[in-house]
This record gives C-alpha cells, sequence and structure tokens, in this order.
C-alpha cells in the first residue's frame, strides 16, 4: 500500500477542505479519468482496492496511472483508552482530495469495459465521483 | 481562417465578482494580447465563441473579433475552465498577423490498426496527444494522423513519422515518441503460464522416459 518512506513530522492536525482542486483536474496520461465530485480523504486502502477493481475488469490489459499519494498521517487511540496522554498513534494514511480532482487515469481501447472499470473503482471510494475523458473542443467532454 | 466575426465589448470590470455577473449574463471575459499590444480585458457572447469554434480546427480557429469596431484578427490562446462543470469561464485572444508564422498545439490522432502489437500480445500506448507546430496562420493544420500500423513491440511511433503538410514545421525532435507499444500484463501472465506448462510438459516426459520401471509400477498398481 501507499505510504510516504519517511515524513519530517510524524502526526499533522486534521485541518479543513475548502474549494475546488487547483491542479489535476484533466485527463493527462489515459483516456479516461476517475474524477472527484466532493471534498474528502482517500486512505491507501481504498486506493489500492480502486486500482485491483480496475485492473481486474479490464483484465489486466489496460494501463492505470494513480494521480493521488497518501501523505496525510490519521492518528487515532486505542479503544477504551482514557482521554489524555497525547496524541493517538498513526493507523493509517490519506491524501486529501478537492472537487475536481482526477485521482485515476486509464487508458483501455474499449469504451464500455474502461467505463465499466472505473465505475468499479468509483464503488471503492467514500466519495462522490464520475467518469471523465479527454477534453475535446471548446465545449470539453463528460461521461 | 473562419469568416465568422465575434463581437467583444470593452470596460469591463475585472474581479471575480464582475467577472460571475458577466457569466450569468451570458457573457465570458476574456483578454486580447499580442503582437506588441497593450492587453485588453474583453467580454464576448458565451454564445457567439462557441459556435465561431465549431469548425473542424476546434480551439484553433482562426476569427475574427470586432473590438469595439476595431476587426482584430485572433486565434484562442488558451481558456480556463471550472473543474467540476467544464464551462469555459475564461478565454485568453491571441492577436495575430496572417502573413507571419505562428506557434499552434494541432491534436495528434492515432489511425489504423497496430496488428503487429496486438498479435505479439502488446498495445498501443499514446504518449503523445497534441504537437506543437509553427505554420501560418491560413494554414493550421486541423489534426494530425499518425499511422499505427508501422508500429512493432520494439519500433514505436515517432514525429518523424508525421507527415507534415507543406510550409508547416514541428518544434519536436523526429525522434520524440507519440505512441510506444506496451506488453499488457496480461499477456506476460499467459505467456508464463505457457511457459510454466511447457516446463511440466517437459519434466513429465522426462520422467516417463527415465523411469519406465516407475510408471509400469504406478500402472501395475493402477
Amino acid at each position: 500500500m501507499l505510504m510516504p518512506k519517511k515524513v519530517k513530522h510524524r502526526k499533522q492536525h486534521r485541518g479543513r477542505t475548502r474549494g475546488v482542486a487547483k491542479g489535476a483536474t484533466n485527463v493527462s496520461y489515459g483516456d479516461y479519468g476517475l474524477q472527484v465530485l466532493e471534498p474528502g480523504w482517500i486512505t491507501s486502502r481504498q486506493i489500492e482496492a480502486a486500482r485491483i477493481a480496475m485492473t481486474r475488469h479490464v483484465k489486466r490489459g489496460g494501463k492505470v496511472w494513480i494521480n493521488v499519494f497518501p501523505d496525510k498521517p490519521v492518528t487515532s487511540k486505542p479503544a477504551e483508552t482514557r482521554m489524555g496522554s497525547g496524541k493517538g498513534n498513526v493507523e493509517h494514511w490519506v491524501a486529501v482530495v478537492k472537487p475536481g480532482r482526477v485521482i485515476f487515469e486509464l487508458s483501455y481501447p474499449e469504451d464500455k469495459i474502461a467505463r465499466e472499470a472505473i465505475d468499479k473503482a468509483i464503488q471503492k471510494l467514500p466519495v462522490k465521483a464520475r467518469v471523465i475523458t479527454r477534453e475535446d473542443g471548446f465545449d470539453g467532454c463528460i461521461g | 481562417m473562419s469568416q465568422t466575426v465575434v463581437t467583444a465589448s470593452t470596460g469591463r470590470t475585472a474581479g471575480s465578482r464582475p467577472s460571475r455577473r458577466l457569466r450569468a449574463e451570458g457573457q465570458l471575459p476574456g483578454v486580447v494580447y499580442g503582437l506588441g499590444g497593450d492587453p485588453v480585458a474583453v467580454a464576448v457572447s458565451y454564445k457567439e465563441l462557441r459556435e465561431a469554434l465549431k469548425t473542424d480546427a476546434g480551439l484553433n480557429t482562426v476569427f475574427q473579433l470586432d473590438v469595439e469596431g476595431t476587426k482584430e484578427t485572433v486565434l484562442v490562446r488558451s481558456i480556463e475552465r471550472d473543474p467540476i462543470s467544464r464551462h469555459v469561464l475564461h478565454a485568453d485572444f491571441l492577436r495575430i498577423d496572417t502573413t507571419k508564422k505562428i506557434t499552434v498545439r494541432v491534436p495528434v490522432q492515432l489511425v489504423g490498426e497496430a496488428a503487429q502489437v496486438a498479435a505479439d500480445g502488446g498495445m498501443v500506448e499514446q504518449k503523445m496527444f497534441e504537437l506543437e507546430v509553427e505554420a501560418s496562420p491560413l494554414n493550421i493544420p486541423t489534426v494530425f494522423e499518425a499511422d499505427q500500423s508501422v508500429m512493432t513491440l520494439s519500433r514505436p511511433l515517432t514525429v518523424g513519422d508525421l507527415e507534415l503538410p507543406e510550409g508547416v514545421t514541428t518544434l519536436a525532435e523526429d525522434e520524440q515518441s507519440i505512441a510506444s507499444a506496451v506488453i499488457t500484463r496480461a499477456s506476460m501472465m499467459d505467456e508464463e503460464e505457457a511457459a510454466a506448462a511447457e516446463g511440466e510438459e517437459g519434466a513429465e516426459g522426462e520422467a516417463a522416459e527415465g523411469g519406465d520401471e516407475s510408471s509400469s509400477e504406478d500402472s501395475a498398481d493402477s
């Protein structure tokens, strides 16, 4: 699973997620993209589950790009522990995403199967998302 | 060059709120610059601009912009979109001189079938989707068609394979890859399985040749 090799600070504040994505809002590498439509945290497990769902659906035939990296540590305290005694342990890693961010890209020759594969990946994510294609002309291309 | 004339009004107020109001009225904020002139903030009709760009050349369409009575030949240099609705929020118009060459990005499309790549269990991966070229504004190619039938696993499709029209030069090097063949994991797995199956068969064959007694014992047992 994806996680940083080393970090400058072990634990982070949660922070707030405001606004929309400023970059990575277009399909850059593949033919299809998975675009997130609401802000959220995507864990490394969810990224891996989505990737596996997608690659299995295309029967390992296409190419998948992952455009996000889970670089934010999330801590939690053990069950049945009294409050206090400092911040909990790092339990997992998340990628913070904003609406509009394209987190996966897929290159596959068949349109129907590619869309189905991305739909399966969307099922693994905790946020609303949709399929987008490479932009073409003034109107762009959605869905 | 398209004969379409798009009317632009100047004197719009800068800033996000006035721009948002403009968009609500069906106008699109933009800026006109180039040819050593001062940049001018303009507002154009969204519908008119959309119609003007509905040609084969797409976003590379050269058209006339009527800025308060002065007609200027322009090209859309860049557009800014809303990441979610995908509506165009702002457009940059570049003034051009039709007698001088300009640099534009032309889409590259793969045509034909990479039969050899498919036969070898590979897949074509397009790496370049637009090619930067220098061309006369009146002679901008709409699309470059790259024939992928010449591709093999070891031979990628490069910029040198494209047939550029006369008067069009590219800024990219000839060796730059447009598309290359990649072996899919599925075909690699198939090969591994086939190799493993062959290995097993070979081992069984050797065992059968070397151990007649054991095989006879097996048959006796059965």
